[in-house]
Order: structure tokens, then C-alpha cells, then sequence
């Protein structure tokens, strides 16, 4: 704008020309006027002068500059048009890498790291076919607000530190759609830095693991059934190959014992060939009774079991360890565990792996027990000690209860109420504890449910106080 | 038929009970024959004496109760002593039902085994005796005339000479001189030991 203004000047200098020079013919005729009149023209004429050099001194400037800043223009048009050339070209790839991930089935979506609560500020198609939620519902919103609340707290809790420590987070989950549907996440996120380091965002990538597994689940549900059918026919078979091979020799014996009977029997002629006769009988009942005893003997190897292998536990961690194995069996069955740990609880002596057997029997059996019933949801295991001698461990449910006629029962061999139990797990479990030196018991809660508990010796002259998280 | 003394076969794969068994049945006066499988007992050529089987019901190749299935569908009416050292109900059932004798679990007394195997040889005798009837009655049957045996037909069917005359639109004297050509031929002498005689060569059903 400025230089159109300075171009617009440039035509006003021919009128100046102009009316120099009619002044100069006025001057003229007046010449005889005087000296002072004459000097006054003189003066006027080198001003006028002066001032026409100037005129072309700023004409030829304002040309300059015109022409520079024409240049200028030119330049800059010509950036102008780069510019736009790159941004159109930035635009292509933006539009194909969001198609990218729009096309993906697996959902993404992005976290602003520097507000406080982490909105989400970008979520592509499957993301919210995914959640069931719509767009509008996800920007802005606090990822977990949104609907992870209902996953795992374990889980979320793992997945928040990680944010706050600007670390990557990936693992599975079991999370909720809108509509309440349950579906399994398998979820990365990974934080971004800006040049300086600063995490700016989190990328999250989710993908919908419920068929895998699904498919898993029912593999091992398979599998689970397979072994408990072999274990079963196992017995069945092992009792029965058994009975057979005993049972050979023990009718060859018995045959051969009553044959023997039956020829003494007979009169006595022949008394030498009689005598050979029985001596080879009897050799025969000897062979045979040697058959069963080596069948005895196989059995007995077969059933030998390893002594069990004593060390210090600490059992707060074991139940820990122990709950987290079953994390996964919890949630699909829509229960909670809750732990109560006495943190100052001593050592005990025992056998690692036969102790959580005991701990996965209880726990098992209290998820059995409330199975039938959506409401009862909560397993409370504490840990605490009434004598310094012993701790006591209990597994508190809040399921069917045991009837009392069977409470004493319970740990009996193959006692079951389940259809397809088998009746061993409280009886191992006893037998277990016992073998610890401790006691296993089942008691009613007054408020429902049933508490199985037992106690083991502490190790004596230790007393250890352990970290257990409660 | 020869009545000299029975034999016992006994199928077991287990060499000690084959020879414990041979040294008890001969101790009681039986001719024993030891087979390790069926089909060495099948490919045995049976004397046509007395005789009965005892049979392990896990054998090698071919089991007790498929040489049962065997047996029957070939003919051989051996009667059958089960013997078993893992028996379950639903095999000794299937064994009953296919016309054992009894089924002995392992191990068994000599006393229960020799009840079993007096009970197989009289079933034996019957059996044997009803097949020689039978094949007596044969031998007659295939001494009448295509028209004698048409008049034992309808004879035994119930129906009186004169229907058969009517039936037949032949004289009743015809009639008359054929049936007591089949009375003679069949050395019935009454007409219920012709009925007797057709029910047993199976010409009419027992009831």
C-alpha cells in the first residue's frame, strides 16, 4: 500500500514544470519593473531549480524502491507458493496417515501429557467402535473417567504410574463398552517427547483381544476338562490294569494249591511220580507268588512321593504371588479378592508349592461357593496372629455357606457337593497343613458365607517383620 | 457221539493260569486242551465229545467276546465259562446275554469252577442231544415226497383231511393214504408226535 502511495506521486511532476514556466514568461514581461523584482525572480528561478532537481532526485528514489520492492514482491509471491505447495503436500500425508489410522481396526487415541488430567484430544474410528462411545463423548475426557474405571483397579493404578512416571505401558485388561459389554484390551501406550525431552503426549494404541481369548480360554477350559477325565480314567484304569495283574498269579496260585490238594487226594499209587508232580507244582506256586510280589513292589515305587521341601516363607508375599495368579480367573468370574495382611507376620517353615496349592484349593473353593450368587462378590484373606507361636491365615467368602450337617465333613476324602468335583482339594489341603504342622478349619460367618482358616507354627527365635501391602 | 471222558478247552494268554488249570482239570479227570489265543482255538478241530470252554475275556488280538460272536455265527456250541481278572458288569452282562455259562471273576476256587463246568457239560449234553434229534428228524423229513411233505405241512398246521382234500381238490382216500404214508415214513404215532417232530426241525414256529 505504502509504495502504491509514492507511485502516485510520480505524476504530479510535469504540472510543476509547467508552472515554472509560465512564471518565467511573467517574469519576463515585467523585466523593467525593477532590480529588486529582478533579484526576487533570480532567487525564485534557482529555487524553483533546486526544487525541480529535487523532484528527479525523489523520482529516480521512488523508481528504486518501486523496483525493489517489485523484486521483493516477486520473491516473496514465489515463497508464498512454496509455502503453500508444502503445506498442500503436508495436508496429503496428514489425510492418508489419518485414513492409516482410521483403517485400522486397532483403536488409538492421543493424551495431551501437559494438562493435568489428561484429556484425550484425538481418538480415530475404532477407537470408538471399540468403546461404544462417540466422539464427542471422548475428546476432552479423562481416559479412565472415561470408562477404564470399571477395569481392573490393579490394572489402572499400574497404568497411571506409568503415566506419571513418563514411562510405556502395555498389558491386557478386561474393560467395559458403553452398552456394559465386556471385552479384553490389549493395551500399549507410549509417551512422546518433544526436542527438549518433555513427554508432550501419550499415544495409545488398544486392540480388542476378547476372541484370541476367548479361543484360549476355551482351549484350556478343554484342557483343564481333559485332565480332570484322565486323571479320573487314569485311577479307573491304573485300579483295573492292577487288579489284572494281580489277579493272574494269584489264580494260577490257587489252581495250582488246589490241584496239588486234589492229587494228594487221590489214591496213593505211583508215590514217586506223585512227589515229582507236586515238588513242580509247588515250584510253580513259588514262581507265581514271586509275579505278584514284583507287582507289589511296582506299585509301591510308583507311590513313593518326594519328601516335601522345607524353607523359611514369608507368607504375606506367597498370598500376594498367589493372588496374582489368580487375578485373571477373579475378573472374568466377576469377584474381588481383598487381602489384609498383618505386615509384623513372622516366617514360617514350610513347602512353597504345597502351600499355594492350599491357598489356590481356598480361594478356588470360595469362588465355587459364590459362584450361584452375582452379589456376593468379596474374598477377604487376612493374615494375623492371636499366640506369637503361630500365624493364621483365612480366607473369608461371602458365598453359599457350608450346611452344618457337613461342616465336619468337608475334609474328608472325596466329600463334594460340586457335580464334577472329585472331593480331594480340602482333603489335600488338611493334609498339607497337617504335614506343616498347623490346622486346618471351616467355620459359618454370621453375616453369610463360610471362613476356612488355618495355623502354622512360626519359626522359632525368628521374628522377622515383613512388608506386606494391605 | 462217543461218552468217553469230556474235554475242557481254556483260552488264556497267561501261560502260569493255562498250566494251573490243565494240572486242576486233569487232577479231576477232564482231557484239557490249553489255547494262548482264539484263533489257535478256532482253528482246533473239534472232537464231537462232550466238552466245554473256559475263556479269559482279555485275550490278545481277538477278545472273549468277540470269539463268543465267533463261535456263534460259525455254528460251534461249545458252552462258555467266562473268566476274568477285570471284569465290569456291562462285559459280564454282554457275556450272559451271548449264552455263557457263568462268569467267574479271577481268582476262582476249583469248586466254583467245577460247578460251572458241570453245568456246561449237562448244557452240552442237551445241546448235543437236541442236535441229534434234530438231524434224526431231518433224515426222515428227506425221505418224503414233494406231496407227502405238503400233507405234513398242512397237517401240522391243523387243518383236518377232508380240508386238505377240499384245499387240494383231490379225494380224500389220496389224502388218507399220504398221511399215513407220512405217520409211517415220520415213525410218529400220533398226530401230536408228528406236530412234536415238525416244531423241532423248526418246519412250524412252538407257538
Amino acid at each position: 500500500m505504502r509504495n502504491i502511495s509514492k507511485m502516485k506521486t510520480k505524476p504530479k511532476t510535469p504540472t510543476l514544470k509547467k508552472r515554472k514556466k509560465s512564471s518565467s514568461v511573467s517574469g519576463q514581461k515585467k523585466e523593467k519593473k525593477s532590480v529588486s523584482e529582478k533579484e526576487n525572480r533570480t532567487e525564485e528561478q534557482s529555487r524553483l531549480k533546486r526544487q525541480v532537481s529535487n523532484l528527479g532526485k525523489n523520482c529516480n528514489h521512488l523508481r528504486e524502491t518501486v523496483n525493489h520492492q517489485a523484486d521483493e514482491l516477486k520473491t516473496k509471491n514465489g515463497q508464498i507458493k512454496e509455502w503453500a505447495d508444502k503445506e498442500k503436500l503436508a495436508e496429503e500425508q496428514i489425510r492418508i496417515r489419518t485414513k492409516a489410522m482410521d483403517s485400522t481396526t486397532d483403536g488409538i487415541f492421543i493424551i495431551d501429557a501437559q494438562k493435568r488430567d489428561f484429556p484425550i484430544i484425538y481418538s480415530n474410528h475404532s477407537f470408538q467402535v471399540m468403546t461404544g462411545y462417540a466422539k464427542k463423548d471422548i475428546l476432552g475426557q479423562n481416559y479412565f473417567l472415561l470408562y477404564a474405571a470399571a477395569a481392573d483397579p490393579r490394572i489402572a493404578e499400574e497404568i497411571k504410574n506409568t503415566l506419571q512416571q513418563n514411562r510405556s505401558f502395555h498389558g491386557e485388561m478386561l474393560n467395559f463398552r458403553k452398552n456394559g459389554e465386556k471385552f479384553w484390551n490389549y493395551m500399549r501406550i507410549t509417551p512422546v517427547r518433544d526436542t527438549s525431552g518433555v513427554v508432550t503426549h501419550y499415544i495409545g494404541i488398544q486392540t480388542d483381544v476378547t476372541l484370541m481369548r476367548q479361543r484360549d480360554f476355551e482351549i484350556k477350559e478343554q484342557r483343564e476338562e481333559l485332565l480332570h477325565v484322565t486323571r479320573v480314567g487314569k485311577l479307573a484304569e491304573f485300579v483295573s490294569s492292577l487288579a489284572h495283574e494281580i489277579s493272574q498269579p494269584l489264580t494260577a496260585i490257587l489252581s495250582y494249591a488246589q490241584a496239588a490238594q486234589r492229587i494228594l487226594a487221590g489214591p496213593p499209587s505211583r508215590l514217586a511220580e506223585r512227589e515229582l508232580q507236586l515238588q513242580e507244582i509247588l515250584q510253580y506256586i513259588v514262581n507265581d507268588d514271586q509275579r505278584a510280589s514284583e507287582v507289589i513292589r511296582r506299585l509301591r515305587s510308583l507311590l513313593k512321593k518326594s519328601d516335601p521341601e522345607f524353607a523359611p516363607i514369608d507368607m504375606n508375599a506367597l498370598i500376594n504371588e498367589t493372588v496374582v495368579l489368580m487375578t485373571t480367573d477373579i475378573t472374568v468370574r466377576n469377584k474381588v479378592i481383598k487381602t489384609e495382611l498383618y505386615t509384623k507376620l513372622p516366617f514360617i517353615n514350610g513347602d512353597r508349592i504345597q502351600l499355594q496349592q492350599v491357598l489356590l484349593n481356598l480361594i478356588n473353593n470360595s469362588l465355587d461357593a459364590m459362584e450361584a450368587n452375582d452379589e456376593s462378590r468379596e474374598i477377604v484373606i487376612r493374615t494375623f496372629q492371636k499366640d506369637p507361636k503361630e500365624i493364621i491365615v483365612e480366607v473369608k467368602d461371602s458365598g453359599c455357606g457350608i450346611p452344618q450337617q457337613n461342616i465336619k465333613k468337608v475334609f474328608n476324602h472325596f466329600f463334594t457337593t460340586k457335580p464334577d468335583g472329585l472331593g480331594m482339594g480340602l482333603s489335600i489341603s488338611c493334609s498339607i497343613i497337617e504335614a506343616h504342622g498347623g490346622q486346618l478349619e471351616a467355620e459359618n460367618n454370621s453375616d453369610g458365607g463360610a471362613t476356612l482358616y488355618f495355623t502354622i507354627p512360626v519359626i522359632r527365635g525368628k521374628s522377622k517383620g515383613t512388608k506386606g501391602p494391605s | 457221539m462217543t461218552s468217553s471222558k469230556p474235554v475242557i478247552y481254556v483260552v488264556d494268554d497267561d501261560v502260569s493260569v493255562g498250566r494251573a488249570l490243565s494240572l486242576l482239570l486233569k487232577a479231576h479227570d477232564f482231557n484239557v486242551e490249553i489255547f494262548k489265543c482264539a484263533t489257535d482255538f478256532l482253528a482246533f478241530k473239534h472232537p464231537k465229545t462232550s466238552s466245554c470252554l473256559i475263556l479269559d475275556l482279555r485275550l490278545p488280538y481277538m477278545n472273549g467276546l468277540v470269539l463268543q460272536e465267533t463261535m456263534a455265527s460259525q455254528g460251534l456250541t461249545i458252552p462258555i465259562i467266562f473268566i476274568s481278572g477285570h471284569g465290569n458288569i456291562p462285559m459280564s452282562v454282554k457275556a450272559m446275554k451271548g449264552g455263557a455259562v457263568d462268569f467267574l471273576p479271577k481268582p476262582f476256587t476249583d469248586k466254583d469252577l467245577l460247578n460251572a463246568i458241570d453245568r456246561a457239560i449237562a448244557k452240552d449234553k442237551i445241546i448235543n442231544k437236541d442236535l441229534a434229534e434234530k438231524e434224526n428228524i431231518w433224515r426222515r423229513i428227506k425221505t418224503l415226497s414233494p406231496r407227502e411233505l405238503e400233507v405234513f405241512r398242512l397237517v401240522c398246521s391243523g387243518m383236518l383231511s377232508k380240508q386238505i382234500a377240499f384245499k387240494r381238490g383231490t379225494a380224500l382216500q389220496t389224502i388218507k393214504v399220504h398221511r399215513s404214508r407220512v405217520m409211517q415214513k415220520m415213525q410218529a404215532k400220533t398226530v401230536t408226535a408228528l406236530i412234536h417232530f415238525a416244531q423241532k426241525a423248526g418246519l412250524i414256529s412252538s407257538k
